[in-house]
């Protein structure tokens, strides 16, 4: 029997994930070669390049949203995993304290530091500062600080009484100077070229600058400096440029038959705002026979407007009147990312870096396959 | 070396026990002329008030300020290096 090739529908009902009341089926894809008799689903770079496109929902500097379509799951989730843990960001690193009489412990208040992000010039965070590698000799470790692969910060505080503070003051930040200590009070000190990389708007400062750091009473005080150095969120969650990175499926709604009236309106109810909107039928549609909205000229129905708000709750399969008239379901190929960065970094961005960075790991892995078979 | 044996290298060795109060207001001279080598003067902290208590050696363990006789030692003056992890 000669092979038929597979139609629009059946190429796109292939590329949806169904989502039952209880079950979730045809989770894995099947774009493989082999698994179609007669059909050839080897991997195409000319194929590719026509089935993939990028949406931009919204670009911001700390949060940007884009879709990836037509892409498999395992590149994805690289994207994924290498804007969390592989793209290199400054943090706070070494802390060496010289006093610390609050009541915060200094390995707590040492991790507290390394977790605040800090902000600074691109070209310098990008091309002049360099990695950081901890001599094999201990000896050498006072000759391996350099200006363009470490960032001296220091924190200076010292609580004292308000004589100005009003009677029966009851407030610790009026009644006291520095009762808190705040990531703004971290003081930049430039070395070296870092004056010419980080001065004026470029200088690296906290990006945050009402992170509360400690909290101080008269007599107290902190006087420390720090060592920043550059790293990646595999090594600690601390140099991970976002907050958080992750995709979700796009969900699909399909209304297989119609529903009308009050129904129509609960199914609304079923569904965050937005995604299913209400129409009055049309003469022509209530003309047309077998459409199901027969006589029902100038009532509601229900229409999906925007699958994407969806967070497929899957309330509308719990009611007997949507039964068999609604099918949900998420497409396979259509990755809708969330990238949320912590500042150091625009969130596009880092997206951009992740792309570069899974390129230049390709390559090098080309590289070695060569060798090996020469 | 056991405790009995050890030797405090400034003063007398007969300040060993500077607990008793008066022991150490009989030493009080002795400490004071000691203070020029810029080991006798320590401060401590006052356990009720918080106030910075300077103190002989030998000399009563007791807060100028407000009579409490709890001490504390005041944090150590080195550099102390951590890793923000």
């Amino acid at each position: 029997m000669p092979h038929k090739p597979p139609t629009t529908e059946e190429l796109e009902r292939r590329k949806i994930v169904g989502i039952r009341e209880e079950t979730i089926t045809d989770v894995t894809s099947t774009d493989f070669p082999g698994h179609y008799p007669g059909e050839d689903h080897s991997w195409d770079i000319e194929r590719f390049r026509q089935g993939f496109r990028v949406e931009f929902h919204h670009n911001e500097t700390f949060e940007a949203s884009f879709s990836l379509i037509g892409i498999d799951a395992s590149i994805a989730n690289a994207f994924r995993r290498i804007m969390i843990a592989d793209i290199p960001t400054l943090a706070i690193e070494t802390v060496f304290i010289n006093n610390n009489t609050s009541v915060i412990q200094d390995e707590v208040l040492s991790h507290r530091l390394g977790l605040i992000p800090f902000k600074g010039g691109h070209d310098g965070l990008h091309k002049f500062i360099k990695w950081y590698r901890k001599p094999d000799d201990q000896s050498q470790l006072d000759s391996s600080y350099f200006d363009n692969n470490t960032v001296s910060l220091r924190l200076e505080v010292k609580c004292e009484h308000n004589d100005k503070a009003a009677a029966g003051e009851t407030d610790p930040t009026k009644l006291y100077k520095h009762a808190h200590v705040y990531a703004r009070d971290i003081e930049f000190v430039p070395v070296g070229r870092q004056l010419q990389y980080f001065s004026g708007e470029d200088a690296i400062a906290p990006v945050n600058p009402d992170i509360l750091i400690a909290k101080l009473r008269p007599g107290q005080e902190i006087s420390l400096s720090m060592h920043m150095h550059k790293g990646v969120g595999s090594d600690h969650a601390k140099f991970s440029p976002v907050a958080t990175a992750s995709y979700r499926l796009m969900p699909v709604i399909t209304i297989e038959r119609p529903i009308l009236g009050r129904d129509a309106e609960k199914f609304a109810r079923c569904f965050p705002k937005g995604v299913i909107g209400l129409e009055k039928v049309t003469r022509k549609e209530a003309a047309k026979k077998g459409s199901g909205y027969e006589g029902h000229e100038g009532e509601l129905k229900a229409v999906v407007r925007d699958p994407m708000r969806d967070t497929v709750s899957r309330e509308c399969l719990r009611h007997d009147e949507f039964k068999g008239k609604v099918k949900l379901g998420r497409r396979r190929d259509h990755f809708i990312y969330l990238v949320e960065s912590t500042g150091q970094l625009q969130s596009d961005e880092i997206f951009l870096e992740a792309v570069a960075h899974l390129k230049k790991r390709a390559q090098f892995l080309e590289k070695q396959v060569m060798n090996m078979v020469r | 070396m056991s405790r009995e044996q050890y030797q405090i290298p400034t003063g007398s060795a007969g300040a060993g026990g500077a607990g008793s109060g008066a022991m150490g207001a009989g030493s009080f001279n002795a400490a004071a002329a000691r203070d020029y080598e810029g080991g006798g003067l320590m401060h401590y902290m006052c356990g009720d008030c918080a106030v910075r208590v300077p103190l002989e050696k030998g000399a009563p363990i007791r807060c100028q300020k407000c009579g409490a006789r709890v001490l504390y030692k005041e944090r150590t003056k080195r550099m102390v290096q951590f890793e923000a992890r």
